[in-house]
């Protein structure tokens, strides 16, 4: 797979640090299908990678943004923000990576280094944050941020990380966004022997479920509206599989979780009963973002002690914690792989949730 | 029945056992208070008798006589703002002395032995007992302090410091406990906190912040109205909030926020948007309806939206030690507890400035 042409017919071997074309598959307007599409990405700077991309994780991000779910996008629009493969060429000032090595890039490509949230470590929330792609933020150099359905991607090289050697490129690809997305907050609020629930069982949650264990959960519940995936979680390392179909199954859990680690986006959720299953002095973190205002009865949050968090991806120096955690402990995505060029139909199918639980597209 | 001399040698008639009580009741939904007596059973082994000194008028009193958060019993009689002087001890207490100067506020019972109590968070406890309109786990009813005594277990009576004012001790009871507590949790080092609504809870904000070592304290209104009061009241910044442009001009800007406000028609997501990243937003007010939230707000800067309620024993204890080391005290208003319906009417209309302390 590594060697031979990729999809624009360059040879793998011979990239340098020059300006160069990189070909990926964009959408041209909004709800357009995927096409290649050649970009000129401009030439490395002393602190920039280039990374030939092996596979890239099909996040529901990727959708969101496509659509323009959570405003408008800029269109070309090359997506896919969980990146993984082969650095191709550094820049001068680079010394974590070298050529040959397996690296990975999320969410986030650029910070300013220079804001308090930078400077304590939490670059997730800069508010010159760069986006790997559709990004608010360009580059302080101007350039363009596009995502990893593409053969090639470059980006400053503190937002690529090694891969460890014992995870496979493919697994690790989801680990990029989707796993940082839950190891983060799972770290920050579990405390010893913590009560863990994870609603939805999808990309997330899946990797949730066996994060919270790895990290040592006493309980890991799975919170789901039917029992279709009862089996999966279960084999995830779920210990209990809990169906909120019912005002009385809320009732039958009620604060009996210290952390809950909510996936599901819908804003239409029954936020309140939700929440009510957070024991006092507990949890409930958001990293799914709904499209429209949630309504609460601030109630529940006060008279129980609860705190309603947001959490984003998570900081490099997570990310990196995150990779080498998963490798030791077995963490790993259920994915399946498809070639690059099918892009097109991965998107359709996870448009219809028709995904246990993740694509990796494969160059 | 023995006689014994209080700190002032003013004698005090002393029992633990069956007395009658005598305070000033609702009788039924929002009415004004009117005198009347109930008897109070034998002192339980750990239990205490207070005669009261003064007693704060706190919003939760009125939310009470008027069923605002659900029927209240009635008759019911109001006040969790209490200190006093202990008149008689029941055989098992250690605590406290007959003679001693001690507080009481808005929970004066818990189960003792769930991981809540344990850990010191007894508002959460799943058998907690309110200082009135509720009931002890033996059924004996909770009765408050706009009264001439209480009668509470000796585990929810503090010690007042020296230093504190008896009447000024009264307001710290509830309003500095609720929003002590969550100061103390969220805030840290160099951290810029905000109050939103500065009035009998607020006026404490502003102070504890600053005593705690905030690096800003910023009072947040939406007029001008107390802005010289919360310079006084150690307020680095008054913002007021009227305007998109008002907000936008303080995106980020606090890390932690105290709202005291809480009228479910406030601009949520505007407020939101004021905690830096990371930061947490805390809500001590309960608004009447559902409130109306945008998540992105909540999860791109990484912010919490944080219930708390009251305060633990530790807490309550650790604050009125700070309030008398470093000088935090409310604004009060002495009034007499015979004229408690005319604190209760002015409090409705919003007339103090900031806190009513009914004295005996």
């Amino acid at each position: 797979m590594l060697a031979g042409n990729n999809i624009a017919g360059n040879n793998i071997h011979t990239v340098s640090a020059d300006a160069r074309k990189i070909t990926g598959y964009a959408a041209l307007s909004p709800g357009a299908e995927l096409v290649p599409f050649t970009y000129d990405a401009p030439a490395l700077g002393p602190n920039d990678v280039d990374i030939q991309v092996t596979h890239c994780g099909v996040c529901h991000s990727d959708l969101s943004t496509l659509d323009q779910g959570w405003g408008p996008s800029k269109f070309p629009l090359i997506v896919g923000h969980e990146v993984v493969g082969v650095v191709a060429a550094v820049g001068s000032n680079v010394t974590h990576l070298k050529v040959g090595d397996r690296a990975g890039i999320g969410a986030q490509c650029g910070s300013c280094h220079s804001c308090s949230s930078c400077i304590n470590g939490v670059h997730q929330v800069c508010n010159q944050g760069v986006y790997t792609y559709n990004s608010p933020n360009d580059h302080p150099n101007g350039r363009v941020a596009y995502g990893g359905y593409a053969e090639a991607i470059r980006a400053p090289a503190e937002f690529a990380f090694k891969i460890p050697d014992g995870l496979d490129s493919a697994k690790a690809a989801p680990l990029l966004c989707a796993g940082i997305t839950v190891y983060a907050p799972l770290k920050r609020y579990m405390t010893p022997g913590a009560r863990v629930g994870v609603v939805g069982i999808g990309g997330l949650g899946h990797l949730a479920v066996q994060f919270a264990k790895a990290l040592g959960a006493s309980e890991v519940v799975a919170l789901s509206t039917s029992t279709r995936k009862q089996k999966d979680a279960a084999a995830l390392g779920a210990t209990k599989f809990v169906v909120l179909d019912s005002p009385a199954a809320f009732q039958a859990n009620a604060e009996s979780l210290d952390v809950i680690l909510c996936t599901a986006c819908s804003h239409e959720m029954p936020w309140d009963a939700y929440i009510s299953l957070v024991a006092p002095g507990g949890k409930f973190v958001v990293v799914g973002i709904p499209e429209d205002s949630i309504s609460i009865n601030l109630a529940s949050l006060i008279i129980r002690q609860r705190a309603l968090i947001g959490s984003l991806i998570g900081s490099r120096g997570e990310i990196m914690e995150m990779l080498e955690f998963a490798s030791k402990t077995g963490v790993a995505p259920w994915i399946e792989k498809m070639p690059m060029s099918e892009v097109n139909t991965a998107v359709a199918r996870l448009r219809k949730n028709d995904v246990s639980y993740r694509f990796v597209l494969e160059n | 029945m023995t006689s014994t001399k209080t700190p002032n040698d003013t004698p005090v008639a002393t029992t633990a056992g069956p007395r009658s009580i005598t305070g000033w009741a609702a009788q039924s939904k929002g009415a004004p208070l009117t005198i009347w007596s109930y008897d109070a059973p034998a002192l339980g082994p750990d239990e205490v008798d207070i005669k009261v000194l003064a007693c704060g008028v706190c919003h939760s009193d009125i939310h009470t006589i008027d069923s605002g958060w659900g029927e209240a019993t009635y008759p019911v009689v109001v006040g969790h703002e209490i200190v006093g002087i202990v008149a008689a001890v029941g055989p098992h207490v250690t605590n406290v002395r007959v003679g001693d100067r001690v507080a009481v506020g808005a929970m004066c019972g818990s189960c003792g032995g769930c991981g809540h109590c344990q850990r010191g968070h007894e508002p959460v406890c799943a058998h907690r007992v309110f200082t009135y309109d509720a009931k002890h786990a033996n059924g004996r009813a909770a009765y408050g302090g706009y009264a001439e005594a209480v009668r509470v277990p000796c585990q929810f009576t503090f010690h007042v410091p020296e230093a504190l004012d008896s009447a000024e001790c009264a307001p710290l009871l509830c309003a500095g406990a609720t929003v002590y507590a969550p100061l103390k949790r969220y805030m840290t080092p160099g951290a810029r906190v905000g109050v939103v609504g500065i009035g009998g809870l607020g006026h404490l904000a502003l102070q504890f912040a600053k005593a705690l070592g905030a690096a800003e304290v910023v009072a947040v209104s939406t007029s001008t109205r107390k802005k010289e009061d919360a310079g006084k009241l150690g307020a680095s910044q008054f913002v007021v909030l009227d305007s998109p442009a008002a907000f936008k001009a303080h995106e980020q800007s606090l890390d932690v926020i105290i709202c005291t406000a809480c009228s479910h028609e406030m601009p949520w997501n505007q407020y939101l948007d004021l905690v830096a990243p990371n930061g947490t937003f805390v809500v001590v007010g309960i608004p009447e309806q559902e409130i109306s939230v945008d998540l992105k707000r909540l999860v791109f800067w990484q912010r919490a939206l944080a219930g708390s309620i009251i305060a633990g024993r530790p807490d309550i204890q650790e604050m009125l030690e700070v309030a008398a080391k470093t000088g935090v005290r409310p604004w009060i208003e002495r009034i007499p507890m015979a004229k408690c319906n005319e604190a209760i009417d002015r409090m409705r209309r919003n007339d103090v400035r900031y806190r009513f302390v009914l004295e005996n």
